[in-house]
């Protein structure tokens, strides 16, 4: 018989621990979000009040105090729902699986008034895609309280054991390709970083239209020195005009950026 | 009150007012102050002339039928509610199964019309609902009563320090949240410097709160502050230049000297 390796830990007990984990992070660092407002080095995150601004503006409320009273009541949901969340991994955590329970509910509770009011609020300011995003969400909220509920704690049958020989083959093959995908990875970033910040020389395809086209790497840097490279090595054409080519110009995502200077020289 | 009829009730919530609010954005059809919704009859119209039928009868039929089964579904989920309310279980599953069938009926017209007119987004938008309805309904008819249990948190040592901490957190965020708004809420109507990234071409870097007002301000003030400067150009930077996606717009001026 062969020798079997792995965590002992049942595999209900784990779906669970992730389900709450998910949720306290997930409602934590939208809490963070809020907190922090605008970007900030190492955190973009979403400007809320900006969005929530433009929402009551449309609707005629240009008043920020309304924004600001509506962010707070967001923000106080998911405060609650972090708190209970978190609450029921602690309990969890300490093999109180009733109270855990308990908890996760009303976690779960002011998730679903959370997702619903937002899902109004799409209705009203007639954003379709956020009533879909808000929708999902409500739904995988109800989803995960079904899963947590419906998996039994006696459940000791399916552990996490595999065969040791299985084991040594799938370690082997995870190394081959980890090594194949960083070499890869390091590879690409030693030959064409440079590609972030350096110039693209524009090409020209007709009398006074020159074409630039970015790779995926290229930002605002790239373009002001690809204009200013343009000027110094074109110094009797004025641009009169930049088109970017729209996505159904481009090949889907093979495509990068692609913008044609159209220009008239200088008298 | 026990999670299996908060479950319920949650679910009876969010579809009565998806479908209500569905069918309030039918009957405004246009913006209006506190009410931005939708124009469905401007989608209709445009869905119907890609088709060839550019008369607008044909868009304002198929809206009105559409209107029609959703108000009709609105109802049915409406009853549901207010069944539940009454705690009459058995006439809300009643009520709700039809708003459910219904509802998919809308879902599948919506994703067949979403074929014809070639709008594969909202063929994967409208086919999610249509499972979202679907799974709401086997989570309302099938969580066994077994599975069910009461919520005994209050009173407890945990929940009353849960309860300060989230007061607190509250507190805390909210306080930042109107210094955040405090700070920036100026952006709506205040002018943005330009900076000269080339040989006379400068770049306005737009704050997420900004909008037409702000640009009409901002060219106003460049054009005072730049008096021997010819605007020649504006071009606005695409998503692919922009490291913050939505959160801001970057927008490039192109001028040159006026030789006065």
């Amino acid at each position: 018989m062969q020798k079997e390796t792995g965590i002992k830990i049942p595999t209900n007990d784990l779906i669970k621990y992730a389900i709450l984990s998910y949720w306290s992070i997930f409602w934590l660092f939208n809490i963070v979000d809020k907190f922090i407002g605008g970007s900030l080095f190492l955190w973009v995150g979403r400007d809320r009040f900006a969005q929530f601004q433009k929402f009551f503006a449309s609707a005629g409320l240009e008043s920020p105090i309304i924004a600001d009273g509506a962010l707070v009541i967001a923000a106080a949901l998911e405060v609650f729902a972090f708190v209970f969340f978190t609450g029921a991994l602690i309990h969890f955590f300490k093999k109180r699986q009733d109270t855990a329970r308990s908890w996760f509910f009303v976690g779960i509770v002011f998730t679903l008034i959370t997702f619903t009011v937002f899902s109004i609020g799409d209705h009203v300011f007639g954003d379709r895609f956020e009533l879909l995003e808000h929708t999902l969400f409500w739904f995988l909220t109800l989803f995960s309280w079904i899963v947590f509920v419906r998996l039994k704690n006696e459940n000791m049958s399916a552990e996490i054991v595999i065969q040791k020989r299985q084991f040594i083959m799938a370690s082997i093959v995870i190394v081959m390709l980890v090594s194949a995908s960083s070499i890869s990875i390091f590879n690409y970033n030693a030959n064409y970083f440079s590609r972030r910040t350096e110039a693209i020389e524009a090409e020209k395809v007709g009398e006074n239209i020159y074409k630039v086209s970015f790779p995926f790497l290229g930002g605002s840097t790239v373009f002001e020195k690809s204009i200013e490279k343009f000027k110094n090595s074109h110094p009797i054409k004025k641009i009169n005009h930049i088109y970017t080519v729209p996505n159904p110009l481009r090949l889907k995502k093979a495509d990068g950026l692609i913008f044609y200077i159209l220009t008239e020289d200088r008298r | 009150m026990k999670e299996r009829t908060i479950i319920r009730f949650s679910i009876l919530i969010f579809w009565t007012f998806f479908w209500g609010l569905s069918v309030v954005d039918k009957i405004i059809p246009d913006v209006h102050n506190l009410w931005v919704g939708k124009d469905f009859f401007a989608l209709f119209v445009k869905f119907f002339g890609s088709l060839g039928l550019k008369n607008p009868i044909f868009a304002a039929s198929a809206l009105a039928f559409v209107s029609a089964l959703e108000g009709v579904n609105f109802v049915f989920y409406l009853f549901a509610l207010i069944n539940f309310s009454k705690r009459k279980f058995l006439e809300a599953e009643k009520w709700f199964f039809k708003a459910v069938f219904t509802s998919m009926i809308l879902f599948s017209l919506f994703s067949i019309a979403d074929q014809v007119f070639g709008d594969r987004f909202q063929l994967l938008e409208h086919g999610l609902f249509w499972l979202i309805l679907i799974a709401s309904w086997i989570l309302f008819k099938y969580v066994s009563s077994a599975e069910d249990n009461t919520i005994s948190i209050k009173g407890s040592k945990s929940y009353k320090i849960a309860l300060f901490i989230g007061f607190c957190l509250t507190a805390l965020t909210s306080i930042s949240i109107v210094n955040f708004s405090n700070k920036t809420f100026s952006n709506v109507d205040s002018p943005v410097s330009g900076v000269e990234v080339v040989d006379g071409v400068y770049k306005f870097n737009f704050p997420f709160l900004a909008d037409k007002l702000v640009l009409e301000k901002t060219m106003n003030t460049f054009k005072k502050n730049h008096s021997d400067l010819k605007v020649n150009y504006i071009y606005t930077g695409p998503s692919e230049l922009n490291s913050k996606k939505k959160t801001h717009m970057l927008l490039y001026v192109f001028t040159e000297k006026t030789g006065i």
